[in-house]
């Protein structure tokens, strides 16, 4: 679907045909299984009314919701930024908007987690009643007539049926949650919380924990670094919390804590193959030239997706080591 | 306009290939080490090449899309394999927040029905239930 509607009055015509047959349809659409349904019957747990009225406010200039909104989440994690910087960062000046990814790149590059917060309400509640303010991509419109447009999700209130929103140029804006569920689905229910590195979200997910953690390793090695320790103390069993940062130490040069996490990582698991290799090379670069030779052989043994990897560490430590 | 995307796109592509005669590898991958972005997308590692291809699409697209060139490669450099893989050839039609729409009358008319109903949210003067 096109973002800019197109301006011919034939396209208009069609688009008000389109428009009369199919508002029964969204109508219908929008009856079909919301979330706020569940919300309200109680069983969620959540405070019944929270809001972080302490949250800054940013009002946006025309088209700059998406900086506007990140400099509002950003000041909250503890980086006070403005929007002229952010800009710079996420506006796409051909698109006259700024798209959803660049959004948590932007967070990356300022060191800070990009943690995508579950596709469900009472997720994003819960973040709010932590503390966590939250940015939400809504389709304002209609998903033929789409008007996208960021906000933070600031507050909720059960029993009035309402959620609060830093949005646009109004500090707050007080929205039937049935009414932003749906702008929302619209929106791909998108939501971005906005962590300093180490800091866990309300609803920590391992896997969701680390793929975000691994995307800042390109911008923040520290702040990957820093993530990958607080996985590890958050989830002490988890095999991919311990390789991650074993390779976020290798890549800062640390070898003794790299080596410590990937034996941890094999204690979890015997068989990982990736964890034999990136141990046979981590020993190979301290010159322990036979355990690393016995880890690179299990590696391969064990074989798997990255067996060329294997072989290439195991012709490595055959070549560098000296003869016996 | 196509004319010229096309063939920018098509420069993309021949720099992309002679860059990957400099370098064929991610920026955060080590030799010898399998790394962890590649261990949590099994798949990905075997896309390394299309990865990089895809990046410097992105990068071309951003800067034709009018980000200067250097912030156009500062942004994309923070893209991940997979973000980049969403992006490219993608750019056009995924969602901007910007508040962008168009004027008619129509549109104005629809969505006012829409929002009186509470499904949609554009008209701040319109109260929803």
């Amino acid at each position: 679907m096109p973002i800019r509607p197109a301006h011919s009055s034939e396209k208009h015509v069609q688009l008000l045909a389109a428009a009369t047959l199919s508002l029964p349809l969204i109508v219908l659409q929008g009856c079909s299984s919301l979330q706020h349904r569940q919300l309200a019957s109680g069983m969620s747990g959540l405070p019944p009314v929270y809001e972080l009225e302490a949250t800054p406010f940013y009002p946006q200039e025309i088209h700059h919701c998406g900086p506007a909104a990140l400099a509002t989440v950003l000041e909250t994690a503890g980086r006070k930024t403005d929007v002229d910087e952010l800009t710079r960062l996420v506006y796409l000046p051909g698109r006259e908007g700024s798209l959803a990814v660049e959004m948590a790149a932007a967070v990356r590059r300022l060191g800070y987690l990009p943690y995508p917060v579950p596709p469900e309400l009472v997720a994003l509640f819960d973040e709010i009643a932590h503390g966590h303010p939250v940015v939400v991509l809504q389709n304002l419109g209609l998903s033929w007539l789409p008007r996208w447009h960021y906000a933070v999700a600031i507050g909720y209130d059960l029993a009035r049926d309402e959620i609060t929103l830093r949005s646009g140029t109004h500090r707050s804006v007080l929205t039937n949650i049935a009414t932003f569920e749906r702008t929302w689905r619209r929106g791909d229910y998108w939501a971005l919380l906005v962590l300093p590195p180490g800091e866990m979200p309300a609803r920590a997910d391992a896997a969701r924990y680390l793929q975000a953690a691994a995307g800042l390793e390109r911008s923040n090695r520290e702040a990957a670094r820093r993530s990958y320790q607080a996985a590890v103390e958050r989830w002490p069993e988890n095999l991919m919390a311990w390789m991650a940062l074993g390779n976020g130490a290798y890549a800062g040069g640390d070898r003794d804590t790299a080596a410590a996490a990937y034996r941890r990582a094999l204690s979890i698991d015997d068989a990982y193959a990736p964890a034999y290799n990136n141990l046979a090379q981590t020993l190979a670069d301290r010159k322990q030239w036979s355990e690393a030779e016995a880890m690179s052989r299990r590696a391969l043994e064990i074989g798997g997706a990255y067996i060329e990897d294997y072989q290439a560490t195991l012709d490595g430590i055959l070549r560098n080591k000296p003869p016996d | 306009m196509n004319f010229f995307r096309l063939h920018a796109k098509l420069a993309c592509h021949i720099a992309a290939a002679c860059m990957l005669f400099v370098s064929a590898y991610a920026p955060a991958a080590h030799a010898g080490i399998v790394g962890t972005e590649a261990l949590l997308n099994a798949e990905q590692s075997r896309a390394t090449v299309n990865a990089f291809l895809a990046r410097e699409d992105v990068r071309g697209q951003l800067a034709m899309l009018g980000v200067d060139p250097a912030q156009a490669s500062l942004r994309t450099d923070a893209l991940t394999d997979s973000e980049v893989q969403a992006l490219a050839d993608r750019i056009d039609n995924l969602p901007a927040g910007g508040d962008l729409i168009g004027a008619a009358v129509f549109v104005f008319l629809v969505l006012l029905v829409t929002d009186l109903l509470g499904l949609t949210d554009v008209f701040p003067f319109v109260k929803k239930k």
